[in-house]
């Protein structure tokens, strides 16, 4: 069990998501970094489909009356524990009784993702325990965790083993890597130039529906196109050209041209865009883009 | 529309990558047929499918690429086979007035008063073309041309839950409140879409609607 002292910006309860209902015009969702949120479900014993909360930029103030074993990955934020105890990212955490867990603000990055041993017990919506914010289900009541909430925790099986996870390696400043989008012919020279030597911005009106950009305006040969499917990572350009890439939670379908497609390897940095964040593009091949397996958290015992 | 160039024949589609795991197919009309036939396949690399508007986009699982059996599938699929009917749906529809601010504006730009217009809405029967834009939001065709009307040039922050609304061709209905571009000419009080229902969404791709106004 978990008691919420203190609401963060936005702390939502995630799992792996709900793929298979885009038909019904529902995307996957789940974590940002899925990798991060397995790994950190690993480091407390749990299966990876166990739900955690995924922090965004100012985190919350947690209360553990029953004390819990709990990890945290993705961005380092300022944190104190209640006990005074050292307090490390990618690695097993035992709280006492009683302690408190206070994630202030990310140091550097957007997202963290907090695994507790039981997983977060909340009821499954869709075959998932992941929030979806659009439509106001899923998670815990469809919504961001507000002060005084509790959260009910589900029971552990097995012995606690204090372990370190690995982070792959971190390339957050390099440019996004893309590769074409179906509808790249769509797009005149001059908007090719803009987008591929270009630099944006992310715009405050990013979420996880997606990350808004603003910089040299890409432009359309013609922009005019039938709603399509489309999924995270796409990288939509509507008419006034500033492009928007898709997020976990955005629209299956989509009725503006996709000049391009973040590479899978890539997608966990999305994550950790914050506005105001400076973005370029480099494009590669599809067939190089797919070598690149996604990168690898390994899993070791703390010596 | 458009009925003559899908053909009958067994042409392979034509497919383009949307990153490493979308492989978006043009089905033209016959974008059902495809979703139907490559459902029932049970292909083990399809994670999701996501009927569009003449097109299907594959999501493949991660690690996965295009088997012997998906490309089997996709050059040999039974484009000329009937569609059997979907299930027709009646939606009660309060129309005008605060549950439908932009049908004066729209029946007058088809050069219509609002009841004619009302009568040429519910006259038609409709078809889902696809779900798309949020959980459970049907794309019905079947709009008569005259009711045809571009999306509004600025959207609007919020559009009521239940509005049933003119973008493009298409009539559609927003399950849930938030932003949207579409011209709104009524509400409906049905539950387009509830994740706690077996079946989430009202309407499946295939299906039938009329409208009954109140």
């Amino acid at each position: 069990m978990i008691e919420v002292l203190r609401a963060g910006l936005c702390d939502l309860v995630m799992d792996l998501g709900w793929p298979g209902w885009g038909a019904l015009g529902v995307p996957a969702g789940g974590a940002g970094d899925p990798a991060a949120l397995a790994a950190a479900n690993a480091l407390v014993g749990n299966n990876e489909m166990a739900a955690g909360l995924e922090v965004t930029l100012l985190g919350p103030l947690l209360r553990f009356p029953l004390g819990g074993v709990v990890a945290l990955t993705g961005a380092p934020f300022a944190a104190t524990r209640s006990s005074g105890a050292a307090l490390a990212w990618n690695q097993t955490l035992v709280l006492a009784a009683g302690e408190t867990l206070s994630l202030e603000r990310a140091e550097t990055g957007c997202r963290c993702w907090l695994a507790v041993r039981g997983g977060l017990a909340v009821p499954p919506v869709m075959g998932s325990r992941s929030t979806f914010l659009p439509a106001g289900f899923g998670g815990h009541l469809g919504r961001a965790l507000q002060g005084g909430d509790v959260l009910p925790c589900g029971t552990p099986a097995g012995a606690v083993r204090l372990l370190r996870a690995r982070t792959p390696s971190n390339a957050q400043a390099a440019p996004l890597r893309v590769v074409a989008g179906p509808q790249l012919g769509q797009f005149d020279d001059a908007g090719l130039a803009a987008f591929f030597a270009g630099t944006y911005r992310v715009n405050a009106a990013s979420d996880r529906r997606g990350l808004r950009l603003r910089g040299p305006a890409v432009t359309h040969a013609q922009s005019a196109l039938p709603s399509q499917g489309v999924l995270p990572g796409a990288v939509q350009v509507p008419p006034d050209g500033q492009p928007i890439i898709l997020g976990w939670d955005g629209p299956v379908t989509g009725g503006y041209p996709v000049i391009a497609a973040i590479i899978s390897a890539d997608l966990p940095r999305l994550a950790q865009l914050r506005a105001g964040d400076a973005v370029r593009f480099v494009t590669m091949e599809l067939e190089r883009a797919r070598a690149l397996a996604e990168a690898a958290w390994e899993i070791e015992e703390l010596a | 529309m458009g009925k003559d160039t899908m053909g009958q024949s067994h042409i392979p589609p034509v497919w383009r990558w949307v990153g490493e795991r979308g492989l978006r197919i043009v089905t033209g009309e016959a974008t059902l047929a495809y979703y139907a036939a490559l459902i029932s396949q049970g292909l083990p690399e399809i994670e999701d499918l996501v009927p569009a508007d003449g097109s299907l986009l594959l999501i493949l699982r991660r690690g996965t690429g295009v088997s012997a059996e998906l490309r089997a599938a996709l050059t040999a699929l039974p484009v000329d086979e009937p569609m059997k009917q979907g299930a027709l749906h009646e939606i009660a529809v309060e129309y005008g007035g605060i549950a439908g601010p932009d049908l004066p504006g729209l029946a007058e730009q088809a050069g219509m008063d609002a009841a004619s217009y009302i009568n040429r809405h519910t006259a038609a029967e409709y078809s889902v073309a696809f779900l798309g834009f949020q959980p459970g939001f049907p794309y019905l065709q079947g709009l008569p041309r005259a009711l045809h009307a571009r999306r509004r040039a600025s959207p609007r922050v919020r559009v009521a839950a239940g509005s049933v609304a003119i973008g493009g061709t298409y009539t559609g209905i927003y399950p849930a409140s938030g932003p949207g571009g579409w011209h709104i000419i009524g509400r409906t009080t049905v539950a387009l879409f509830d994740p706690q229902r077996e079946a989430p969404a009202l309407l499946a791709a295939g299906d039938r609607v009329r409208f009954v106004p109140i």
